[in-house]
C-alpha cells in the first residue's frame, strides 16, 4: 500500500495536516460505530443489573470500550492533542447516531479526551510503548472515575462498592484501551501500512 | 439560534447541572427542552427514542443510588432527572442543527482553523459509508469462516487500513478542489452570530443561574 504516512517522515513538521485530521476523525468514527454495535450489551447489562442496584457496573464494565479511540489515535498520530480529538470525536459520533446520553456524551467525550491525552502528556509524547499506553490507561481510569463521582453520584456509595467499581473500570480499560490497542498497533506495525 | 452558540449553551448548562443538585431545575430544563423540541417538527420515532432509551441508565442509576447510596431517594431522583436533562438538552441541539452549519460557524465565527472544520466535516459526511464498510469487513471475514466481534483486533485493524486509505483520498480530493491548508478562505454560505443570538445566549444562561441559585430542592 502506498499510503505511507507522509507527516511522520518530516519529524519537524506539524503533524496537524489535513490528511491526519481526517484520519483521526475517520478512526474515531470507525471505532464509534463498532461500539455502537455493542450498544445493546450496555442496555442488556443495565437491565440485568438494575434489580440488584448494580447498574453502575454496566457502565464501568464497558468503560474501556468507550475509551479506546483516544489511545488508538494517540498512538497512530503521535502529537499533542490527537488522543483528545480522537476520543472526543468518537463520543460525538454517538451523539449524532442518537445515543442514550445526549449532551452527556459530549461532556463525557471531553472528560475522556482530556483523560487519555493526559497520559501521553505525562510521558512528554516520547514513550509510545507499553509504558506510555499504561500511563494513558491510568489517567483515563482516574479522571473518568473522578468525573463519575460527581456526575453519577458515585461519591454517595460506600467504600467497598466504590472500590469494586474502580477495579472493574480499571480491568475494563486495561483490556480494551490497553491489551486490545496494543494488539491493533502491533498488526499495524507489522503491515507497514503506516510508519509508527 | 446559531448552532455553535446553541451547542456551547447546551454544554454549559449540562456541565452546571452535573455539579449542582436541584431536582426542580432538572425538571424545568427537561420541560422547556421538550416544549422546544415539540415546536421543531421532529419525527415521532426520534422523539420516542429519546424518551425510551435513557430509561435504562436512568432507572439503573436510580435503583443503585436508592439501595446503596448514602444520600437517599431525593438524590436518586436528581440522578434520574439529570440523565433526562442531558438527553433533552442535547436533543435541542442534535435534532435541530446540522453538522454542516456547526462546522461552518465554528470556522467563521469561532476561528477554528479551516482544516479542522472541513477535515472533520468531510469525515463525518462519510458516516453512512463507514457503517457500510464495517459491515463489509465483517461479512468478508465471515466468508473466510472468521467471525469478527468488537473485541477482535482484526476488525479495528482493517477499519484503520480503510481509514488510512480514505483519509488520503479525501485530503487529495479536497486539495484538488482548491482547498489550501492554513489559508484565508472566502465563503459561499456566511453564518454570523447575530445580536439576537448573543441576547438569547446570555438571557437563557442567566435564567438558569437564577433558577439554580434560588431553587435548592
Amino acid at each position: 500500500m502506498d499510503n505511507k504516512n507522509q507527516a511522520t517522515t518530516g519529524k519537524k513538521q506539524s503533524q496537524w495536516t489535513l490528511r491526519n485530521i481526517i484520519l483521526i476523525a475517520l478512526i474515531a468514527i470507525f471505532t464509534g460505530i463498532i461500539f455502537w454495535g455493542a450498544g445493546f450489551l450496555y442496555t442488556a447489562l443495565t437491565v440485568a443489573l438494575t434489580p440488584f442496584g448494580m447498574a453502575p457496573f454496566a457502565n464501568d464494565l464497558l468503560m474501556g470500550l468507550w475509551c479506546m479511540a483516544g489511545p488508538l489515535t494517540g498512538f497512530i498520530i503521535r502529537t499533542f492533542g490527537s488522543a483528545f480529538l480522537g476520543e472526543f470525536l468518537g463520543a460525538s459520533v454517538e451523539v449524532f447516531l442518537g445515543g442514550q446520553w445526549g449532551a452527556g456524551a459530549f461532556i463525557s467525550g471531553l472528560v475522556q479526551g482530556i483523560a487519555s491525552e493526559l497520559g501521553f502528556t505525562l510521558t512528554a509524547y516520547k514513550r509510545y510503548d507499553w509504558f506510555g499506553l499504561n500511563a494513558s490507561i491510568f489517567t483515563t481510569v482516574v479522571v473518568t472515575f473522578a468525573w463519575d463521582m460527581i456526575r453519577n453520584g458515585y461519591d454517595k456509595f460506600s467504600l467497598p462498592l466504590l472500590l469494586g467499581l474502580f477495579v472493574t473500570r480499571y480491568i475494563s480499560t486495561f483490556i480494551f484501551a490497553g491489551v486490545l490497542t496494543k494488539m491493533i498497533v502491533k498488526l499495524l506495525d507489522r503491515s507497514k501500512a503506516i510508519n509508527l | 439560534m446559531n448552532p455553535g452558540m446553541k451547542l456551547l449553551l447546551v454544554m454549559l448548562i449540562a456541565l452546571e447541572i452535573s455539579f449542582t443538585q436541584s431536582l426542580i431545575v432538572n425538571c424545568i430544563l427537561i420541560a422547556v427542552s421538550f416544549v422546544y423540541i415539540l415546536t421543531q417538527h421532529i419525527r415521532m420515532k426520534a422523539l420516542l427514542g429519546i424518551i425510551f432509551w435513557p430509561l435504562f441508565p436512568a432507572v439503573g442509576l436510580f435503583v443503585s443510588q436508592w439501595l446503596y447510596g448514602s444520600a437517599g431517594i431525593h438524590f436518586a431522583w436528581i440522578l434520574f432527572t439529570r440523565i433526562y436533562a442531558y438527553v433533552f438538552l442535547g436533543a435541542t441541539f442534535t435534532l435541530t442543527s446540522s453538522i454542516t452549519d456547526l462546522s461552518l460557524t465554528l470556522e467563521q465565527d469561532f476561528h477554528l482553523p479551516s482544516k479542522f472544520a472541513y477535515g472533520v466535516l468531510a469525515a463525518f459526511n462519510l458516516m453512512p459509508k463507514i457503517v457500510e464498510e464495517v459491515q463489509i469487513i465483517k461479512t468478508s471475514a465471515l466468508m473466510r469462516g472468521e467471525a469478527l466481534h468488537f473485541w477482535s483486533p482484526k476488525l479495528y485493524f482493517k477499519s484503520i487500513l480503510s481509514a488510512i486509505q480514505w483519509s488520503q483520498n479525501l485530503a487529495e480530493a479536497m486539495t484538488s478542489h482548491g482547498f489550501v491548508e492554513d489559508y484565508e478562505r472566502t465563503h459561499y454560505k456566511i453564518i454570523r452570530i447575530t445580536a439576537l443570538d448573543w441576547t438569547l445566549f446570555f438571557v437563557l444562561l442567566i435564567i438558569v443561574q437564577v433558577l439554580l441559585f434560588f431553587i435548592r430542592y
